[in-house]
């Protein structure tokens, strides 16, 4: 066990996020406060067909109305893609509603609007495709030509004999699961403005978790370097693995800005929300496992199809995720995984909160519940039979140097009462336990998974931070002020965090792959002691010590031991600028994961939800939920408890409430009022557990907890209620007609 | 579009501004008095990230609101919450138990409580959870937004016993 939170005086310590003042008094800018001069504001137009064939386009009347600056179209910008099988504009098939067809830049919204209306786009409609089983039948017509049979993407590994595992196996059991297609609800909608009003230089201000792809993929698809993209990442509000691509939008602004020579605005409408990202989809799940008598996994079978819609961005990264979860979870010797993304004639499907892991592990939770049941053992001693344990390496190469799974387990059994209750609730009360592996950071999206920090030291002892990690929410700004203060024996609020603004600030890879903690936590952190030890030369003189024998704390420098020598630290500061050497410090640092693919540290939960069934309306109400999380070290406890928090509301909210109602194409239910989120009444209480199991690779031993709590809440949730009504529900959202469908089929005998 | 000059009464400023009917006073807040502390989400009553108070001292659905029929009444937006340097109470919790994640829809979320608690300085459960209804929040499961609630309520409470609270004067 390396240092203990007495041994800190930042780290560890509940610290207020450094910038809630400013959003807490209107203070804090998001990218629709920002207005240039000269700003005009887009709309685009949108197929109202699944499918159809243009036939005409007629812009006339658009571009005659006052106001109006530039109408685009196909022919603007006919070599510009959206990853790789989508133009910007259609000008022959349209493939989903919502298909971009062509857009406008006005002087106000209103004006853009009206001219969008105006723009007359004559269509023949096609037939189309609308679930994966219709777009996979052998004689389904072909959304895209050079996607064969309609699937986009896939990805089939073995790893070991999986025949032999399953031979072996004293037990087999199958389960199939489907999930259905849902949205973010982020607080702060779509938004983009693009000022690319010379040529050579293009600013984007929108929200986002990774200003580095932005630049990478605007540059390269607009065919500029990347230094001419400048990413103006302000507050972003919520992320949710949803911001992490360039959207048709970003591309349309762009366009409309250097056609007009004006920044240029654009921003969804409540229902363009839901157009704009449809986040996580139908997927069809089958789960294959075999295990000995005594309970322990002898194989595992996975097969995934993915209703990926009209087009492919970058989701097939969804299928690398899928493929490597259950190896961060369970101790696997055979396993084998097909996957695929199918086309249909839906809105483009994207990334909702877990990306794709919390979907699984809706299923995959309730499947190894049921496979213990099955061999009448307790769920939680299955898990705690299985999963993996410190200092084992997984047969995808992944090395556990900390893993708190087993102590998550215990003591949320131990807490939540399960030996009690399990099994021994009346009916219609349910308990369920979910656990879960999350990555912290990863490569895979570029060769590095490259974090950097500057620092500098003014006078008086305060400090710049600056890095590219964006904050959306999770308080990462705050935790990398905490980690720096901690080095340089600063206070939190010593230290402004400079991002945003990819001009300025370093390299990042960005909030993805709950990376931030981690990899930018360890650059940060490499930055200040690059700062420290510039700051060393004349402390120890002065104290006539060793560098080592430094202590910095408490806005302090002095000799181990020896508190009463200290010297203040802003002293330190300013006698090593205002000297015959006249330095001025500045740190830097980086942080790339020494292994050349996967992950170094896994973060572990485990969750218990129990919950009680309406007979009449079917309503399931979450009475409790005890979440442990395995942090490595909470930088930040009460911001570690926030996180867990809002992922259980996700989860809850993913298995219980949420789904984009698609009929034919068509979103039924694009609205706040008609999404169904769980509001602050319907949520439970919840119960945290910090564990902390001190990671050798991270920052002061801090893993991730950004998306490692959603994969526990889904199965959680999932299985306390399979527990509640005596029987699985394999399809997600359990809505309450479905469990009502169950009670009156049991009703009638 | 006939525009009309409005006297629109913003924390205690006046602004006169030309308004078209069928403008709203989200708009006309953020656009034209350039108090952007007032986010923009669904301008349809759905999210409740827009909320401002209104003179009778109720939470107002800015986005739903004509900034025509607020000619002359006082309203009061986030930036007009806090006195000077120091947070109104129900931002001090917010701020001090994690209520605050991305921060969109916490200036409504404030508006929300801070009009709940001036109606009603001792609401019950059910008040609150009646009120935060229609603040939606996608960070933070509301689990710390109702402990702040909470917690504000408290302190406002040890504020008032010695004399008279720490209201928002408007005008």
């Amino acid at each position: 066990m390396a240092s203990r939170k007495a041994d800190f005086s930042v780290v560890g310590h509940d610290q207020p996020r450094l910038d809630g003042a400013h959003k807490l008094t209107g203070r804090s800018l998001f990218t629709d406060d920002v207005v240039l001069p000269g700003m005009l504001h887009a709309k685009i137009v949108r197929s109202p067909f699944a499918r159809a064939r243009i036939l005409g386009i007629d812009t006339s009347a658009a571009l005659a109305l006052p106001g109006v600056k530039a109408v685009i179209t196909h022919a603007d910008a006919p070599k510009l893609y959206v990853g790789i099988e989508q133009p910007l504009f259609r000008h022959t098939i349209v493939n989903y509603i919502g298909d971009e067809v062509a857009a406008v830049a006005a002087l106000d919204e209103a004006t853009a609007a009206e001219a969008a209306a105006l723009i007359k786009v004559e269509y023949e409609p096609l037939p189309a495709l609308f679930n994966i089983q219709d777009a996979l039948k052998a004689d389904a017509l072909l959304i895209h030509a050079k996607a064969k049979g309609n699937i986009a993407w896939q990805q089939a590994q073995d790893l070991g004999d999986v025949e032999l595992g399953f031979a072996n196996s004293a037990h087999v059991r199958t389960d199939q699961y489907t999930t259905h297609a849902s949205h973010n609800c982020y607080a702060e909608f779509h938004v983009a403005i693009a000022d690319w009003s010379l040529p050579d230089k293009l600013s984007m201000w929108t929200p986002t978790q990774t200003a580095i792809l932005f630049q990478k993929s605007l540059a390269g698809a607009l065919r500029l370097s990347d230094g001419q993209v400048r990413i103006m990442s302000l507050n972003t509000g919520g992320g949710f693995t949803g911001r992490t691509s360039v959207r048709p939008h970003h591309y349309v602004a762009a366009v409309l800005s250097r056609k007009t020579g004006r920044p240029v605005k654009i921003r969804a409408t409540a229902d363009e929300e839901f157009i704009a990202c449809r986040a996580g989809g139908e997927v069809k799940y089958t789960f294959r496992t075999g295990v000995s008598a005594t309970g322990q996994i002898k194989a595992f079978e996975a097969d995934i199809s993915f209703d990926t819609g009209a087009y492919v961005e970058s989701q097939m990264i969804v299928l690398t995720l899928t493929s490597s979860y259950i190896h961060s979870l369970y101790k696997i010797e055979a396993a084998r995984y097909s996957g695929r993304l199918v086309h249909t004639n839906n809105i483009p499907y994207y990334f909702h909160h877990g990306g794709g892991l919390a979907q699984m592990a809706f299923g995959l939770g309730q499947h190894m519940d049921a496979l213990a049941r099955e061999l009448g053992m307790d769920p939680v001693d299955f898990h705690l039979r299985n999963g993996v344990t410190k200092g084992y390496t997984s047969m995808t190469g992944t090395f556990f140097g900390s893993c708190g799974l087993a102590e998550c387990i215990t003591k949320t059994a131990k807490q939540a009462g399960w030996k009690r209750k399990y099994g021994k609730l009346p009916p219609l009360k349910g308990i369920g336990i979910g656990v879960g592996a999350m990555a912290s950071g990863a490569k895979g999206v570029f060769k590095h998974d490259t974090s950097a920090a500057f620092i500098k030291i003014v006078d008086d002892g305060t400090m710049s931070l600056f890095v590219g990690l964006p904050d959306m929410g999770q308080s990462s700004h705050t935790a990398m002020a905490m980690i720096a203060a901690e080095v340089l024996g600063a206070q939190a609020s010593d230290i402004t965090v400079i991002s945003g603004d990819t001009d300025i600030v370093p390299l990042d890879v960005g909030a993805l792959i709950q990376r931030g903690t981690f990899n930018t936590g360890n650059a940060v952190k490499s930055a200040a002691l690059d700062a420290r030890k510039q700051l060393e030369v004349l402390a120890a003189g002065r104290l006539g010590v060793k560098p080592s024998q430094l202590v910095f704390r408490d806005r302090q420098v002095y000799p181990k031991g020896q508190p009463e020598k200290a010297i203040p630290l802003k002293k330190i500061v300013y006698d090593t600028l205002h000297s015959r050497e006249g330095r001025f410090v500045m740190g830097r640092g980086f942080y790339n994961s020494p292994k050349d693919s996967g992950t170094m540290a896994y973060s572990f939960g485990a969750q218990i939800a129990e919950v009680t069934i309406d007979p009449d309306t079917g309503f399931v109400t979450v009475d409790r939920i005890v979440a442990s999380h395995d942090v490595g070290r909470a930088i930040n406890p009460r911001i570690v408890e926030g996180q867990i928090d809002g992922q259980v509301f996700s989860g809850m909210s993913q298995v219980l409430y949420e789904e984009t109602l698609l009929e034919d194409g068509q979103v039924m239910n694009p609205s706040r009022l008609d999404y169904r989120l769980p509001r602050s009444y319907e949520m439970p209480k919840v119960e945290h557990i910090i564990v902390e199991s001190i990671d050798p690779f991270g920052p002061f031993g801090a893993k991730e907890v950004g998306e490692g709590p959603i994969v526990c809440t889904l199965p959680a949730v999932a299985n306390a209620v399979a527990n509640a009504l005596g029987e699985p529900v394999n399809e997600m959202p359990i809505t309450p007609w479905k469990i009502l469908q169950i009670l009156g089929r049991r009703a009638k005998g | 579009m006939t525009r009309q000059l409005i006297t629109l009464i913003v924390n205690g400023d006046r602004y006169q501004v030309p308004v078209a009917p069928c403008e709203t006073l989200l708009d006309v807040i953020r656009d034209r008095v350039a108090l952007t502390g007032t986010k923009r989400g669904c301008t349809s009553g759905a999210c409740g990230v827009c909320t401002v108070q209104g003179d009778d001292g109720r939470a107002v659905l800015s986005c739903l609101a004509l900034a025509i029929e607020w000619d002359n009444r006082p309203v009061t937006t986030i930036e007009g919450v806090a006195g000077g340097d120091e947070l109104h109470p129900v931002q001090k919790a917010f701020l001090e138990y994690g209520a605050v994640q991305c921060g969109a829809c916490t200036p409504g979320l404030i508006m929300t409580a801070k009009a709940l608690l001036d109606e009603n300085p001792d609401p019950d459960e059910e008040a609150i959870n009646e009120a935060l209804a229609g603040a939606l929040c996608r960070c933070t499961g509301h689990i710390k937004v109702k402990i702040a609630v909470r917690e504000a309520i408290k302190a406002m409470a040890a504020d008032a016993a010695p004399e008279d609270g720490h209201g928002i004067q408007e005008g």
